[in-house]
């Protein structure tokens, strides 16, 4: 029995954010129910790339859809209209959750804004999910990650300084925006539901911007510019405040280092024979090696650039000195450890095919993540849950049909 | 109003960053945290980052580091090493809902303090082990930070210019990732405790699972393509545009989530006909040929200032953004309205800004009740409040280095 059983989501969320919060909630247990637009279906079902079948043609559901779709059902609904209105509204009456990513007062021309939920539905906890939060100046412009990325002051901090070559600010090669608010947005959902069932017996309105949640990940490095009013330098791959924290050239690759207290530096110094290094004043706690980074790292970077990277990680290793290669994900998946830790899953797809799934990361003694269900087709669950939430027969969802209120498509 | 977490209580064995970031979570939620420290020197991230400073300029024994992500604590030193130390954190853990760790795999059973020891003693305890590779497999005994996870999960193999080397994030998303899944587990565990589906349980966070994990739709391209995602700098691998622009004097950040923002984006740039060409018109399309499309818009783009554009672009719906450092991002209109950054009262310097958290509760809003505790500041308190020590004891404790 996973954690969150019994525990009803209705997701209105579409692309990134929402869905990823919903299929953490689905991952833990809960019956995730997705609402999506008639006919085109959530934008990201358009979005990445398609797994090809045997005769070479492009076949299923594209990458981005099916890694934030898992465990979920999905229901074809057209919300622009009254008739599918009032069946969303019965589904939120009996949810005990509700994610929505509209822009900033959308929802309330439908009659499914909170206040308008929350009449119907006292208990609903009701997560709405916004680039910039539904108040302040910018509360009705679109948003997506890079631009969460780039006001954040995130891109700020990435790449390499200026003045170098390849200098200037990068974007991080994932959604990382996007990712983070999806976990605050569980953070809170969860713990407005145990405020509901510990103390209050009341939902509550969540309101999320991905900026906020941005801002507040990068944490000790925002808090260094609170601190010191000073910007912190892009570095590239160096850390401003831990030496050695880096990337380094070996002889047939790179490797990378991060050393977290002296008796690491030590064990590394042994590993690379400078045995002057850790007993040098300049070098002897990491300030002091921070601080004289620019005299330090050269030393390493001889000293490394004499050994492959499989030798020298086994040396690092054994010695207990922090390292790892830079992987690319072929490299990624075939990691041993990855592979111990069954990061890659496969679930059935129907059709007799199978879909690869990066596994959720939380792992639970109790009550274990179990993976119920493969990313849904549009509206493949439409008949089934209007019929067992709402109780609607065959005439009345036939009648749904033909008005195109819904869309019911058949597994595959 | 009572927060979310109130009446939970954490003991927090935590050092430098994941399970601190993630318990000062958890004490914004109302959480009772304890931070157990080591007597002395106390959690490394005491010594890491840029001193706080004072109103004469002079540096205080504080780092930003520690302040960033400890906030809402108490902090109690205690000796670990110590057969007393050791049966004072058992008292306390016997006195907990939660219990977070991030010692290497298999260090605290040797102080009676793993998960089967303390769940004798308590079995509603909820134990969290945060560690680099996790409790089991080749290198579950390795220790590791941030950057070897950034390195191992392939987020800096996509990171970085086509044709430059790998990059790192510039903050540490891998220990925060991993600090959201342990609140994200720890929260829901404590969900099925209250519903009844079980006891306590033990959750094993490691660092390299969920930085993998949240690599999410990428690693997901290449699981289903086979082909690794290059570094391609700002850009995106699943939409055009989405990238930086040269304007006329400085970039920005243009993105179109969907085929009809291209089609405002195109008229804004004065680019009739441009949404209508089947090579442009939808996603696919316009990934497929980008290296036709983006000149076009790049012209486009330099043709005016920054200024121009962010508000042309504005008016029209197209998602775009300057490229903010912190200064700009903490001055930013949105951010302030947003209240992002708080202060709390704090003795040394009188006052201390603080990120604040992101989270918006509508009944239960976050409440920062206490700045970031000094080392051992709340010792005495606990040791009378939970564990009864009396006063010649607590001193004979003392003057043996067990507190």
């Amino acid at each position: 029995m996973s954690s969150l059983a019994g525990v009803k989501v209705l997701d209105l969320s579409r692309v990134f954010s929402g869905p990823w919060a919903a299929q953490m909630l689905a991952d833990f247990g809960a019956d995730v129910i997705k609402v999506e637009r008639p006919g085109r279906g959530d934008d990201v079902r358009h979005q990445g790339l398609r797994a090809r079948g045997e005769d070479g043609r492009e076949e299923g559901e594209t990458s981005s859809f099916m890694s934030m779709n898992r465990g979920k059902r999905s229901v074809a609904i057209d919300l622009s209209r009254p008739a599918g209105q009032a069946l969303a509204r019965g589904l939120a009456m009996r949810s005990d959750i509700l994610i929505e990513n509209f822009k900033a007062g959308d929802l309330a021309r439908y009659g499914l804004d909170y206040t308008a939920l929350a009449a119907l539905n006292p208990r609903l906890v009701y997560c709405s999910i916004s680039g910039f939060g539904q108040t302040g100046p910018y509360r009705h412009l679109p948003g997506y990650d890079p631009l969460f990325q780039s006001m954040s002051g995130l891109m700020s901090i990435t790449g390499h300084a200026d003045g170098e070559p390849g200098g200037g600010p990068l974007r991080v090669g994932y959604s990382v925006g996007d990712i983070t608010a999806g976990f605050y947005a569980v953070s809170a959902i969860l713990a407005a539901l145990r405020h509901r069932d510990a103390v209050s017996g009341q939902g509550q309105h969540i309101d999320l911007a991905l900026l906020d949640a941005q801002v507040a990940s990068i944490s000790h490095v925002a808090m260094m510019y609170l601190v010191s009013g000073q910007q912190p330098a892009r570095l590239g791959n160096v850390s401003p405040i831990t030496c050695p924290w880096q990337s380094f050239d070996c002889a047939d690759g790179q490797i990378v280092v991060a050393v977290g207290n002296d008796t690491q530096f030590a064990a590394m110094c042994d590993v690379l024979e400078l045995p002057g290094l850790p007993g040098d004043p300049r070098y002897a706690t990491n300030p002091m090696r921070a601080r004289h980074r620019l005299e330090l790292v050269p030393l390493l970077e001889r000293a490394i650039a004499r050994h492959p990277v499989a030798r020298l990680r086994a040396a690092f290793d054994a010695a207990g000195v922090p390292c790892g290669p830079i992987n690319d994900f072929e490299q990624v998946f075939d990691d041993p450890q990855i592979r111990h830790r069954e990061m890659l899953l496969s679930m059935p797809a129907g059709a007799g095919r199978t879909i690869p799934q990066v596994a959720n990361p939380v792992r639970f003694s109790g009550t274990p993540v179990e993976y119920r269900r493969a990313p849904p087709a549009l509206g493949e669950h439409t008949d089934e849950v209007l019929r067992e939430v709402l109780g609607l027969d065959a005439a009345e969802l036939e009648d749904l049909r033909r008005d195109r209120i819904i869309q019911a498509t058949p597994a595959p | 109003m009572t927060a979310p977490l109130h009446g939970i209580r954490v003991l927090d064995l935590s050092r430098v960053f994941s399970g601190p970031f993630a318990t000062q979570m958890l004490a914004d939620l109302g959480a009772d945290v304890i931070k157990v420290e080591r007597p002395g020197l106390g959690d490394e991230v005491r010594q890491q980052g840029s001193p706080l400073r004072d109103a004469a300029g002079r540096p205080l024994a504080w780092t930003s580091s520690f302040l960033a992500m400890n906030r809402g604590k108490r902090s109690i030193t205690i000796d670990l090493a110590a057969p007393e130390g050791q049966a004072m954190v058992r008292e306390l853990a016997r006195q907990s809902d939660v219990f977070i760790e991030n010692f290497k795999t298999g260090d605290l059973a040797r102080h009676g303090l793993d998960y089967a020891s303390l769940r004798a003693l308590n079995p509603r305890l909820i134990y969290c082990s945060i560690t680099g590779f996790g409790q089991d497999g080749p290198r579950s005994r390795q220790p590791g930070y941030d950057l070897v996870f950034q390195a191992m999960s392939g987020i800096m193999g996509m990171t970085g210019e086509a044709d430059g080397p790998p990059q790192r994030v510039g903050y540490s998303v891998s220990d925060i990732t991993a600090a959201y899944h342990a609140v994200i587990g720890i929260l829901s565990a404590l969900h099925a405790r209250q519903s009844g589906l079980c006891e306590g349980q033990h959750i094993d966070i490691a660092l390299l699972d969920c930085q993998l994990a949240a690599a999410s739709h990428v690693a997901m391209g290449y699981l289903l393509s086979g082909v690794q995602p290059a570094r391609i700098g700002t850009r995106s691998h699943f939409m055009v545009p989405y990238q930086a622009f040269d304007c006329a004097d400085q970039p920005l950040v243009v993105m179109c989530g969907n085929d009809e923002q291209f089609r405002r984006l195109a008229a804004a740039l004065d680019l009739p006909g441009l949404a209508d060409d089947p090579r442009y018109a939808a996603n696919l399309q316009r990934m497929r040929h980008q290296d036709t499309l983006v000149p076009m818009l790049e012209d486009a783009l330099r043709a005016h200032p920054r200024a121009h554009w962010l508000e042309a672009l504005d008016r029209a719906g197209v998602p775009c953004a300057p490229i903010q450092d912190f200064r700009q991002a903490f001055d930013d209109p949105q951010v302030r309205h947003r209240g992002m950054v708080t202060h709390l009262p704090f003795a040394p310097t009188g006052t201390l800004p603080l990120v604040a958290n992101p989270l918006r509760l509508s009944e239960t809003p976050v409440e920062y009740r206490r700045p970031p505790p000094a080392l051992g500041e709340h010792t005495e308190e606990i040791c009378a409040q939970l564990l009864q020590v009396p006063v010649e004891r607590l001193r004979a404790l003392r003057e043996q280095g067990i507190l």
